[in-house]
């Protein structure tokens, strides 16, 4: 794997592990403080958030170790030359696919500048909404990282990997 | 017809191997802005942020967050311990303590694959050792971890009552009794093989070695406890009960001296990933549900199949044969994200209960992860017992069957999955 790549893999580990925790420490705290009869305002807004943060920055993760759930037998039992076309088309479609990601989601970025959180009011909206396009273009940065293994891969075997294999 | 083209679209992705999530999204997206131009794209970003913000899915990352922190720590092996002084004397003990394992980590963990990770590796080199063939051990251990997504908690039941508004702990409640309904009959078609290969007993019963292993298992055997009963008893929402697994399986690492940093850090990694796998698929259906509800597909289907029927039984026979074959070809996450959303409408206009349907959805789902080529379960399985998973398949039909006829008694026996859940909400 590059420098960058790991750089990128540092990142988003110790980003979407932090969201998680905090997640983890708010339910928990929030529950607490319920049991003893004081609700949280926030948590209703803030929680859902967070699980939208660790959702995606956890899937470019998965990008970088090329896990998400996906159908490959069909494919590993193409021809060499008819699983390069296949290849080329995923990795083509996938990336035009999150740039236009990125594109609306940096477009409704603007839009929406002056918004707030309800309950969080000094909060602007466009931090919690700005994950769809970073994110996005963290995926596409994956993608294109990660590429070259893949393509090397591709005369070998495309077995899914261990993440994707652990769902229930 | 554009639903057609939808579809058509969709399968041709999957089959180029584009990740299913992806493949949801980009259909969606292209139908989206083929009707709604440029602003489609916009609208796209709030509906992917709002798809993966529901407030019900955040139990699932604490589920899985747990369930790797419960792996990290030697809770599986303090269960095993116990449940062979309780099933050791059986005939074939081994398969014995790995069925009657598996239905308690099903009870703290959510996962199968967390289940037959956590257990398979203890109790599949057992069985070896002790000269159970390799593909039994597998199948075996294999059906038994299905049991961990029909015993509550249930990171399936967690994702269908978000998808179909419906409530988690109901869900909860009616996994109960075909959980352990199908562990007792997964005990009976293990003990026909322990007759027929003429399998080793492991111990004598007695009282003193149950109470010993017990005392050992007390804090494992307190999680289910404290979880369940948490939830169940109304002290926690299921949400919150993820929350108190996280919390009880650090207390019980740090109890025992087993967790550090390394685990930690891989106990949040591996809670992260698949969280993030899970609900991707649930945050692009959210995108494929907006063109749904623009062109009614659902409703028109439902209104298709009420025009050739409105027994609720045929209806289900139908949707028992749907979701059997796309076990084969989907994760059961998967299935549930596509399937559940379009066949809502259907469920509703011929009066199938909600939570009826959803455990019939989660037997489905275990089916499914019993049958290749996609078997996430049995290729976990078959990995640590180095079998072939064809080869292994040949034996684990026993075991599927076993659990197909729980999926039909299920269907066709409501009581079976209601009856609890009448018990605890009758007015």
């Amino acid at each position: 794997m590059p420098l960058i790549a790991r750089w990128l893999r540092l990142a988003l580990e110790a980003i979407s592990g932090v969201l998680l925790v905090f997640l983890t420490a708010l339910v928990t705290l929030a529950a607490v403080l319920r049991l003893f009869g004081y609700g949280v305002a926030w948590y209703d807004e803030v929680a859902p958030i967070l699980l939208t943060w660790v959702t995606y920055f956890g899937a470019a993760l998965v990008t970088l170790h090329r896990g998400h759930l996906g159908f490959d037998n069909i494919v590993r039992r193409l021809p060499v030359r008819a699983r390069s076309v296949a290849f080329v088309t995923s990795e083509f479609l996938t990336i035009t696919f999150f740039l236009a990601l990125a594109w609306g989601g940096f477009r409704l970025l603007a839009v929406i500048s002056d918004e707030r959180l309800m309950t969080v009011d000094w909060f602007p909206a466009a931090v919690a909404q700005g994950v769809i396009p970073i994110t996005s273009l963290a995926f596409v940065a994956a993608e294109l990282l990660t590429l070259p293994d893949a393509w090397k891969k591709l005369t070998v075997s495309t077995q899914t990997p261990e993440i994707a294999s652990h769902l229930s | 017809m554009p639903a057609l083209i939808v579809l058509f679209g969709f399968l041709v992705l999957c089959c180029l191997d584009v990740p299913i999530a992806v493949a949801l999204g980009i259909v969606a997206l292209a139908a989206m802005t083929v009707s709604g131009g440029e602003a489609a794209l916009l609208n796209a970003a709030i509906v992917l942020y709002e798809g993966a913000g529901k407030f019900p899915l955040i139990a699932i990352p604490l589920f899985v967050f747990a369930g790797a922190l419960m792996n990290a720590t030697s809770i599986s092996r303090r269960l095993i311990g116990f449940c062979l002084s309780l099933v050791g004397f059986i005939r074939g003990g081994l398969a014995m303590v790995s069925i009657v394992a598996s239905m308690i980590f099903a009870e703290i963990s959510g996962s199968s694959v967390a289940d037959v990770a956590a257990l398979g590796s203890i109790l599949i080199p057992g069985m070896k050792a002790r000269g159970y063939p390799k593909e039994l051990a597998a199948s075996v251990m294999s059906s038994a971890a299905s049991l961990a997504i029909i015993i509550p908690p249930s990171i399936p039941m967690i994702l269908y009552a978000a998808l179909a508004d419906t409530s988690v702990v109901k869900l909860f409640i009616a996994g109960v009794v075909p959980g352990f309904l199908g562990g007792g009959m997964l005990m009976v078609t293990a003990y026909g093989f322990a007759r027929r290969y003429n399998l080793p007993r492991e111990n004598m019963f007695s009282f003193s070695g149950i109470a010993t292993a017990f005392w050992d298992a007390k804090l494992a055997l307190m999680l289910p406890v404290i979880i369940l009963g948490g939830i169940f008893g109304g002290i926690v929402t299921a949400t919150e009960g993820g929350a108190v697994a996280v919390v009880a399986a650090l207390a019980i690492g740090f109890y025992y001296r087993e967790l550090n940093g390394t685990i930690l850090r891989q106990a949040i990694f591996e809670g992260v990933t698949h969280t993030a796998v899970v609900m991707l698929l649930v945050a692009t259906s959210a995108l494929l549900g907006v063109y749904l509800t623009e062109t009614q597909i659902p409703q028109r289907l439902a209104e298709s199949v009420t025009d050739f029927t409105h027994n609720p039984l045929v209806v289900l026979a139908i949707l028992n044969l749907v979701l059997f074959v796309l076990g084969f070809f989907l994760h059961g996450a998967a299935a549930i994200i596509l399937v559940v959303p379009v066949v809502l409408p259907l469920i509703k206009a011929v009066g199938i209960d909600l939570i009826h349907f959803g455990i019939i959805v989660t037997l489905n789902i275990a089916v499914g992860q019993q049958t290749p080529p996609v078997a996430s379960v049995l290729m976990v399985s078959c990995s640590i017992a180095k079998s072939n998973i064809w080869e292994t398949s040949k034996l684990n039909v026993y075991f599927i069957v076993t659990l197909i006829f729980v999926l039909l008694l299920v269907t066709y026996a409501p009581f079976v999955s209601l009856g609890l859940v009448n018990l605890f909400y009758a007015q």
